[in-house]
């Protein structure tokens, strides 16, 4: 009785807003850092640094409502969200003048365009379909994009003869587009199933099996006595170190590792509670699982934390040649992302757990949600579509094959079989509800996995992308 | 009891054709693909990286079973064609249906009709002609054409819009078999190879991805070839100024460049790669009599060529190592890298008939170069440049290109346009009022065509009114009675 009333207390609110601020303001340095060492004042950088700050700004206002229910919050996050947007149109078009090309050259120019697309549609999906509270799940994932963005190479670099296409702008555009699009319905599908009554304790288990999925992915870089590998970079060159094409060189930072493992465990903790209870067929243990949700943010955080002060700017000796390299937030751009993500999903959560009645009183209704999920799935497919073809006419010019099966373009074929079997099922055979969110929320992992996985997991001819 | 072939067809007919059928088998697609994704795959990786990354046993499982080259082997192929017959099936199977619907449209709706269809209203009439004619004025507010159905029952109205639209998933599915038809034609006929040329030199053998070599009846001269960098050195452009010389004669020219290829008789010429092969083009030295501080003369080389010196004295570039290595008191080339150049020259006297061997840079113990007459300073070295072309026969191409315009053009419609259909009928109620009874019904997008429903129904109203004016006090004619029974 009395955790249950622990859990509905102010004071525990109070807390939460103190820890998101703390690593919203933690973010904001790490930005901020980036932007003294750039040194000039009116520049790209300091228009993604607005942008970050007023992404942030939502997001942290979305969180604020979730935890004290005001509802004037959302309006100033949703004006917050527009700031944001400007900012973002600027840092895109100052870009463009820049390389006198459209933004989508690499990683960065295209991490560019998405977020800027995201918060688009997050703006349109709040005013044409009444959708307030989207920029919770949107706004992190912009958020993460431009912190992503603060690490990776963002000088303008000359287009190889390859990339010199218009058809390439035509395919990366229509990318950008189809996967913001995605992205909205996969937020579109999670609403739905809060709408749907799907159980809180669900919730719990996706979001813990994300976060064990991050930190066993994370773990793999696990090394010998509780060290941790990182890739090692080369400060002249603004590059990793490569031992040969596609090698990397890794450094190992001493007992980083036995922290990941303790942060592993302790975010597998709620997991393994929620099977127990499962198993056990009540609920006694699940207020101990959030509970351990709880404590599971806390570490979390302690590890980014961690992990950004020992990774800048020191150097580590290396397994693999016995010398010692520096190394950077750069050269990981993906494990930062995973800390910073898991800590989000499980905020999320939280929201969910403590909010919950606010989130349904102010969503539209399942049906409304369901249908606006299976009509932005509609504005998708043919995105999806189109993108492919592009691709593969300009591929035809570059390389003389419009279909190599290399495997960019397999899952891009994947991720379209995946979308077509979903609006199949919805057609002929009237999948609704929560199968058809389900099938929305797994297409947009097919989709993540396209976009991120298959650049950094597997070989191919996409190596700009 | 023998199974008759009728029973044994109809029966894989019917699983050919079920939608559980088409999804068992993209989900054996997708799982075949990720394997291709996932598993190295055998002509793009090189042998010794896949004798490295799995163990003998391993490697022979996975050749055996064709998971080292999953988009070429047999059974994917026969996997794509399984899902185009059931995509085949599943569309008969459902064309007649769609063509009913789409060929001999429902416009006199009957009773049973008129009950259950969701989308309907009722508005009452004074007189069926008056009803009617209302109804007509308020199809061509809304740009539809409506017709007068006459039955010997019944006496309707009909209107409709896109018709199209029941057809367009018959046009995605026809464009998705025309991009397979492609791809099957270019997996069965299709070829792609390389080949290198240097300047003005011809050629018309190409070097097959498996090792063979074709021949063209044709043959491609490089014109020229060369790339342009940015200030940092990347590359910028590369270009090369091709010619098809056919029976002698130049056909066509063009200079291609990355992304914009040659095409003659539908075989493609790609610039592929370009750099330098490693011969000698030609080079330049500072020329002054041994031992004497004459004048200097600048002389140009260019392989075997024999340059006279003075009246007596010729010299003859007899070779050029671009990465010499000396061994056994021999010269070898290491590589064919520009990047330890040695030139053998060979000075010739014709009165004393004395010939010089000697290397630039001195070589001890392999040249003579202390009794030359003439002293040679290397001043200028250009090396011979190629142009790498990947050429390629897609003769199922055009189908593919067509597929995927007919099938941007079919989501469009399976998408974005609505059939919509409206029908009116006068009806007398049980207490003997006459009304029209108004029904629409769309093939998607039912919310926004409940909106469209509702003001062609306000519209109607609004026909009837001015000569029904008591209708203001009745408020069931003003607000019309739109019933959304279970969708």
């Amino acid at each position: 009785m009395a955790r249950a009333k622990a859990e509905q207390h102010p004071a525990t609110g109070m807390t939460l807003i103190v820890m998101v601020g703390l690593t919203i303001a933690f973010l904001l340095f790490i930005a901020f850092l980036n932007v003294v060492k750039s040194g000039n004042v009116l520049s790209e950088a300091n228009l993604l640094y607005a942008a970050l700050v007023f992404y942030a700004g939502a997001g942290a206002l979305y969180l604020g409502f979730g935890v004290t229910g005001t509802e004037s919050y959302i309006k100033f996050a949703s004006l917050a969200t527009w700031a944001g947007l400007v900012a973002n149109t600027g840092a895109v078009a100052h870009r463009w003048y820049e390389a006198g090309h459209p933004p989508f050259a690499s990683l960065y120019e295209m991490l560019l365009s998405f977020v800027w697309t995201l918060a688009a549609l997050t703006l349109i999906a709040e005013k044409r379909y009444a959708v307030k509270v989207i920029g919770t799940v949107t706004m992190p994932v912009a958020i993460v994009g431009v912190v992503l963005m603060q690490l990776l190479r963002s000088e303008v670099r000359p287009l190889v003869p390859a990339l010199q296409s218009t058809w390439l702008h035509v395919h990366v555009t229509l990318a950008m587009l189809a996967y913001a699009a995605c992205a909205l319905s996969f937020a579109l599908a999670m609403m739905f199933l809060i709408q749907d009554k799907l159980k809180t304790e669900t919730f719990l288990a996706a979001t813990s099996i994300f976060t064990v999925g991050i930190y066993a992915a994370i773990l793999s870089r696990f090394e010998g006595m509780g060290g941790f590998n990182v890739v090692a970079w080369d400060v002249e060159n603004k590059s990793e170190v490569f031992l040969a094409k596609n090698v990397r060189l890794f450094v190992t930072i001493p007992d980083l590792g036995w922290l990941m493992l303790l942060v592993f465990l302790a975010v597998a903790a709620p997991l393994t509670l929620y099977i127990v209870s499962l198993i056990r067929k009540n609920d006694v243990l699940l207020p101990i699982a959030n509970r351990a949700v709880f404590i599971g943010i806390l570490l979390q955080s302690v590890a980014l934390v961690v992990f950004v002060i020992r990774v800048r700017g020191e150097s580590y000796l290396s397994l693999d040649d016995g010398a010692r390299y520096p190394t950077s937030l750069a050269a990981s751009p993906f494990i930062l992302a995973g800390l910073v993500g898991g800590i989000f999903a499980n905020l999320l959560y939280l929201l969910l757990l403590w909010r919950r009645e606010d989130l349904e009183r102010l969503l539209p209704d399942s049906d409304t949600l369901d249908r606006i999920t299976y009509k932005t799935i509609c504005i998708a497919f043919p995105l999806l579509t189109l993108m492919i073809a592009a691709g593969a006419y300009w591929a035809n010019r570059a390389w003389g094959s419009y279909w190599n099966w290399d495997p960019k373009e397999t899952w891009a074929a994947i991720t379209w079989l995946v979308y077509a079997g979903y609006l199949h099922m919805r057609i002929t055979r009237g999948m609704r509800g929560r199968v058809a969110a389900y099938f929305a929320v797994g297409g947009f992992g097919v989709v993540m996995f396209t976009f991120f996985g298959v650049t950094y997991l597997l070989p191919g001819l996409h190596a700009y992308a | 009891m023998a199974l008759s072939i009728g029973s044994v067809a109809r029966s894989t007919w019917k699983t050919l054709s079920s939608i559980k059928t088409g999804v068992v088998l993209i989900i054996l697609v997708i799982i075949f693909s990720i394997a291709g994704t996932i598993i190295l795959q055998r002509p793009m990786t090189d042998p010794d990286d896949m004798a490295r990354a799995y163990s003998p046993a391993m490697l022979h499982f996975l050749d055996a079973t064709g998971l080292t080259d999953v988009f070429h082997t047999r059974w994917f192929v026969a996997l794509m064609v399984l899902v185009s017959l059931s995509i085949i099936a599943a569309s008969v199977q459902r064309f007649p249906n769609a063509w009913r619907y789409f060929a001999r449209p429902y416009k006199s709706p009957d009773d049973g009709f008129r009950r259950v269809l969701p989308i309907q209203a009722h508005v009452p009439i004074t007189d069926e002609e008056e009803g009617l004619g209302a109804a007509e004025r308020a199809f061509r507010h809304i740009h539809i054409k409506s017709e007068r159905i006459v039955r010997p029952d019944r006496f309707s109205l009909f209107g409709e819009r896109n018709r199209i639209s029941e057809m367009a998933v018959y046009i995605v599915h026809a464009s998705l078999l025309l991009i397979f038809a492609g791809g099957i034609i270019d997996a069965l006929y299709g070829w792609r190879g390389f080949m290198m040329l240097t300047p003005g030199t011809a050629g018309n053998q190409i070097e097959m991805r498996n090792g063979s070599v074709k021949s063209l009846p044709y043959s491609i001269r490089c014109d020229g070839t060369g790339q342009e960098s940015y200030t940092d050195g990347t590359p910028k452009k590369w270009w090369s100024k091709l010619a098809v010389v056919d029976e002698g004669r130049e056909v066509s020219s063009k200079e291609i460049v990355v992304n914009d290829p040659l095409v003659y008789q539908g075989v493609r010429f790609y610039q592929a790669s370009y750099g330098r092969t490693g011969k000698l083009d030609r080079i330049t030295f500072n020329v002054t009599p041994a031992g004497k501080t004459g004048p200097a003369q600048e002389v140009t080389l260019t392989p075997n060529q024999i340059v006279p010196l003075d009246a007596d004295t010729k010299v003859q570039l007899a070779e050029f190592i671009p990465d010499f290595v000396v061994q056994d008191g021999h010269v070898y080339a290491r590589s064919t890298d520009v990047v330890n150049p040695a030139v053998h020259l060979i000075v010739t006297e014709a009165k004393s008939n004395k010939v010089v061997n000697f290397w630039l840079p001195e070589i001890p113990g392999v040249a003579e170069n202390a009794s030359s007459p003439y002293s040679f300073q290397p001043k200028d070295l250009k090396t011979g440049v190629f142009t790498g072309l990947e050429v390629s026969h897609e003769p199922g191409q055009w189908a593919v290109w067509a597929g995927v315009v007919l099938m941007a053009i079919g989501l469009t419609f399976v998408f974005y346009v609505v059939h919509a259909r409206y029908w009116v009928v006068p009806v007398q109620d049980a207490n003997g009022n006459l009304a029209m009874w108004i029904g629409g019904s769309a093939n998607r997008n039912r919310d926004a065509f409940e909106q469209n429903f509702k003001r062609f129904v306000a519209q109607v109203e609004k026909e009837l009114k001015p000569k029904f004016v008591e209708a203001a006090d009745n408020p069931s004619a003003t607000l019309p009675k739109t019933t959304t029974a279970g969708k």
